[in-house]
């Protein structure tokens, strides 16, 4: 996955501009001043937990749902107050919302009846649609009769046979099993890249997130946290809110002693970042899988193994060290009182500034 | 082998246990029902004797003008008020559902308030409005009132289906470019559909149901069933309602079954193999709720298109005791007069009452007991007659209107109807010496074989013939004597009954009733042995009159009626249908007998019930209390 550069240069202007959206639910403030641009054919992911906003986002751009406050562009036009119907875009609900008194032609066949199309027209399209997520020949079956997954399919087929430009995906694979959901995941990404067209995909789920995504935007209590792409989010997470949101993460508290030096438990790493000035408290993020373990005494600092668990593929471990809890993924097993050293390359450290101002605070890791 | 027969002897039992069990609680259900269309197809009156099979009943039903507007009406108010509740209704839930969850719950209690609340307040509460904004009472009173209390049901049995929806396919259809109405009727409406059906059915059957409410807010002439079978019951319930009733019983079975159907073919839309839109059994159903609606609505608005035309001279609005004139007068008073009669009924005087006084509805003429005319014009409520008017006034008995001028002095006020007086019925097969005193009804002979009234008046009446008192004493000590004789007879007294007494003497259950008079001639059509006396002592004499209410709007038609109604050949009918009394001399040649036209020494020692005050009236209530309570 990554960008696409191309794709980003050709695109004149967003195709869709959210302008300080906000939007409170019984004076429960859900979206704060939010700001948002989103190009033609970039594949784009709100991320985050629930009664982040995310969804209330994603309503306000299909239209169910009026900000207090704000704009929603399209194309250069304000569509702030126009009707769900007489938007170019197309949802694909969470529970997929099939029409449970049609069958499945009549459900796909549904939105170009109401534009008016020919019979023959909307054939072909019926076919292609139904070829396009592997569900040939299932024309004539009621809505019952499916999988949720073959039902999730339908859904997305009957959103894209309208052509939108702009298609929405709210947690669409939330009510899958795991395998359905992975299945889905690279559908998805194979329709996208056949169809050509603008996905604007919710989910909690951070590894749907960083597998599919062009550029994921992760959100708490309203606000943007950080905005990138799935690499730039996982290795280099702006704040300990999507650090600790993005993976497994071990967040400690630190002092920059200068340009490239820092100090955890009393112990001096050396690091790549520069510009946090002398003896400055910072939080250091270090992934679980860039603790690298070697013999006592030919690391940075020793340790004594708490607990190890085998979770697939790898063991994940507890390491005591320098009085703090390591948290440490390793293929080898280290049993349980193992003593060992600790090692993190300087460029798997990631150095962030402490929270300043009280939005800041709300939202750091401690939650 | 032998523990096995044991098992299978035992289970056997249970199993004769349980047929037993279920057969006499299916027993208690229907037996009530079964022997109403039993009775139906009766050939005679009698609610006890086989008297052989008929289908008279049946088309003396379809032939009564009153029955089949009753009908009509209560077809077409159900079928409105149910169609225009379930709008209504829908409309509602759309917007209770898209309320947050505190807003709805409060309007959903708000809703189910009126379902808890007791019919009659409702029905009170609806007519008091009407009142207050000056609406006087029609059909339209009657519909609107039934959609008001039809539309909570049918919220009621919608707004679950709605929670159902969450939403999600309405707004898929909307997404999808649909506008928000064609989403509603192509995407949410079929969804709702079991919903809302079973809310219509609901809401018709309450109003079909309906009594209490539909009383209180009916104009005059305007019936449905219930309240039309509810007026007759003073006269007694005529085997013509048993048979409207089993008409009615098995189109309800009718709805009932088609309701059925039409579920049962709404689950097997949902299963895996369901198509799309209505199954043939579902739309047969439908067609017949609607074929069966439809069609006795029409035949009731066609029937009132006729009897409208031939009214040139305008309306006759009548307030009547049930069943109390011949039903064919109407349409020959109006044949005769060009006036079209609309007649309404009650049941008792104290029903009428209060509609005249407080104008809930407008009358032209009414019908009202002595002591209720005297109660009235007390209060100006009634309007003097001109008897100019009414040259048939000759005709009328001289030996009534010594009775009447005690009420209405001067007779300027009103016109007797028909009279009576109260005495003992006996069965001579039973009672070996005729009685000839009240005295005869505290003989310990009879004890357990004697019927009193269950009304004061006239159980105080007897006794204070008994002791030589007026009946309308006001004198505590008197009143206290006519309570102790009675406490006295107490033990010996098989029953206090009104309505039933007659029917209980017909089928030999007592061996002598206190009666009225125009009783006596269906009983003893009914049982031979039957025969009337008029004590000694005197008694009560009744009278019940045609009166015109204060400000009328049709005076001139009501002095038309009231003359009409004095005429020989109609008093003839009016006898031959009642046959209670009626005080004219054309007819003496049927009516001059003992028991409807007692002696002059008799009559002089009878008197009217009189109007006594509130004061004497609670004095009246208390001794009654303490005589029930002994």
């Amino acid at each position: 996955m990554g960008l696409h550069p191309a794709e980003f240069l050709t695109a004149a202007m967003a195709l869709i501009e959210l302008d300080n959206l906000s939007k409170s639910f019984d004076g429960e403030l859900v979206l704060d001043e939010f700001t948002l641009s989103i190009e033609e054919n970039e594949f784009i992911t709100l991320l985050g937990p629930s009664g982040c906003g995310k969804t209330t986002t994603l309503r306000i751009v299909g239209g169910f749902t009026r900000p207090d406050a704000g704009r929603v562009i399209f194309e250069g036009k304000d569509i702030t107050d126009v009707a769900p119907n007489k938007r170019h875009v197309n949802t694909v609900f969470q529970k997929y919302a099939l029409f449970p008194n049609m069958n499945i032609a009549e459900n796909i066949a549904f939105g170009l009846r109401i534009s008016g199309k020919s019979q023959n027209y909307i054939n072909d399209k019926i076919k292609y649609a139904l070829k396009l997520v592997n569900l040939s020949g299932y024309e004539k079956r009621s809505v019952d009769s499916l999988s949720g997954g073959q039902q999730q399919r339908i859904a997305i087929a009957r959103a894209i046979v309208n052509e939108p430009r702009v298609l929405l995906l709210d947690e669409p694979l939330g009510a899958l099993d795991l395998k359905m959901r992975q299945e889905m995941q690279y559908e998805l990404i194979r329709l996208k890249r056949e169809l050509g067209i603008t996905f604007l995909y919710v989910t909690h789920d951070q590894e749907e997130a960083l597998t599919m995504s062009d550029k994921v935007v992760v959100m708490n209590q309203g606000y943007i946290q950080q905005m990138g792409t799935p690499e730039e989010i996982y290795n280099e997470p702006e704040n300990a809110f999507v650090a600790d949101f993005i993976g497994d993460s071990n967040i400690i508290d630190g002092i920059m002693l200068e340009d490239r030096v820092v100090k955890i438990c009393d112990h001096i790493f050396p690091c790549i970042d520069e510009g946090f000035g002398r003896n400055t408290p910072v939080d250091v993020v270090i992934r679980p899988e860039d603790i690298l373990i070697g013999r006592p005494g030919e690391g940075i600092m020793d340790g004594v193994v708490t607990s190890n668990v085998f979770i697939g593929v790898h063991y994940e471990m507890c390491i005591e060290a320098g009085g703090f809890e390591w948290l440490a993924q390793n293929t080898t097993s280290y049993p349980v009182g193992t003593r060992l050293s600790i090692r993190v390359l300087p460029e798997n450290i990631q150095i962030m500034n402490k929270p300043q101002s009280e939005d800041e605070e709300a939202i750091s890791f401690d939650d | 082998m032998k523990k096995k027969r044991n098992d299978l002897k035992k289970s056997r039992a249970s199993r004769l246990g349980r047929g037993l069990y279920l057969g006499l609680i299916i027993l208690f259900l229907y037996l009530p029902i079964g022997t109403l269309m039993v009775l139906s197809f009766n050939s005679g009156k009698s609610m006890n004797a086989w008297q052989g099979f008929s289908l008279r009943w049946y088309q003396e039903m379809f032939q009564n003008q009153e029955i089949l507007d009753a009908l009509g009406n209560t077809l077409s108010i159900a079928l409105w008020s149910a169609t225009l509740a379930t709008i209504i209704g829908v409309l509602a839930c759309i917007g209770l559902n898209t309320m947050s969850e505190k807003r709805r719950s409060f309007f959903m209690g708000l809703n189910n308030i009126p379902l808890l609340n007791a019919d009659i307040v409702t029905g009170i509460s609806i007519m008091m409005s009407f009142l207050l904004f000056g609406i006087s009472l029609s059909y339209g009173t009657v519909l609107f009132a039934h959609i008001t209390f039809c539309i909570p049901y049918v919220i009621l049995s919608v707004m679950p289906k709605f929670r159902q929806l969450q939403n999600l396919t309405f707004e898929a259809a909307l997404d999808l470019g649909a506008s928000p109405v064609y989403a509603f009727f192509r995407i949410v409406l079929p969804d709702i559909m079991p919903g809302v059906m079973s809310g219509f059915l609901l809401a018709f059957t309450m109003s079909v149901d309906d009594f209490v409410i539909t009383h209180f807010t009916r104009g005059a002439g305007i019936n449905t069933l219930s309240t039309l079978i509810y007026s007759q019951v003073k006269v007694g319930i005529r085997p013509t309602l048993y048979a409207l009733s089993t008409v009615i019983f098995l189109t309800v079975l009718a709805v009932l079954v088609a309701s059925n159907l039409l579920s049962s073919a709404g689950k097997r839309r949902s299963g895996p193999s369901g198509g799309s839109g209505m199954t043939p059994k579902k739309m047969i159903a439908m067609a017949l709720i609607l074929a069966l609606c439809l069609g006795f609505t029409a035949k009731f608005t066609l029937s009132r298109g006729v009897s409208a035309a031939s009214g040139s001279r305008g309306e006759l609005y009548v307030y009547n005791f049930g069943d109390y004139i011949d039903p064919d007068l109407v349409s020959m008073f109006e044949e005769e007069t060009g006036y079209t009669v609309i007649m309404d009924y009650f049941d008792t005087n104290e029903e009428m009452y209060p509609v005249i006084r407080n104008h809930t509805a407008q009358y032209d003429v009414i019908c009202a007991s002595d002591y209720m005319i005297n109660k009235m014009i007390s209060e100006d409520l009634l309007d003097t007659i001109d008897f100019r008017y009414v040259p048939n006034i000759e005709n009328l008995q001289e030996n009534v209107r010594g009775f009447v001028e005690e009420f209405d002095p001067g007779m300027q006020h009103c016109v007797p109807h028909t009279w009576g007086t109260y005495g003992i019925l006996y069965n001579t097969a039973m009672v070996d010496e005729a009685p000839d005193s009240w005295s005869d009804l505290w003989d310990e002979k009879w004890s357990q074989q004697i019927m009193m009234p269950n009304s004061i008046r006239e159980c105080d009446m007897i006794a204070a013939k008994i002791l030589g008192y007026s009946m309308n004493t006001a004198q505590e000590s008197e009143l206290k004597e006519i309570t102790d004789l009675l406490i006295e007879q107490k033990p010996l007294v098989y029953s206090y009954a009104n309505d039933n007494a007659r029917d209980l003497m017909v089928g030999g259950s007592a061996a002598m009733a206190v009666i009225a008079s125009g009783d006596v001639l269906y009983a003893q059509e009914e049982n031979e042995d039957l025969d009337f006396v008029v004590p000694a002592e005197g008694t009560e004499v009744w009278t019940d009159c045609w009166a015109i209410p204060a400000g009328a709007a049709n005076k001139e038609g009501a002095q038309e009626w009231i003359n009409f109604m004095l005429r020989g050949d109609v008093a003839r009918m009016n006898f031959e249908y009642l046959t209670y009394a009626i005080p004219n001399t054309e007819i003496l040649d049927l009516t001059d007998n003992p028991i409807l036209n007692p002696s002059e020494e008799i009559l002089a020692r009878c008197e009217t019930l009189k109007n006594l005050g509130a004061e004497t009236d609670d004095m009246y209530s208390r001794y009654w209390k303490i005589f029930k309570s002994s």
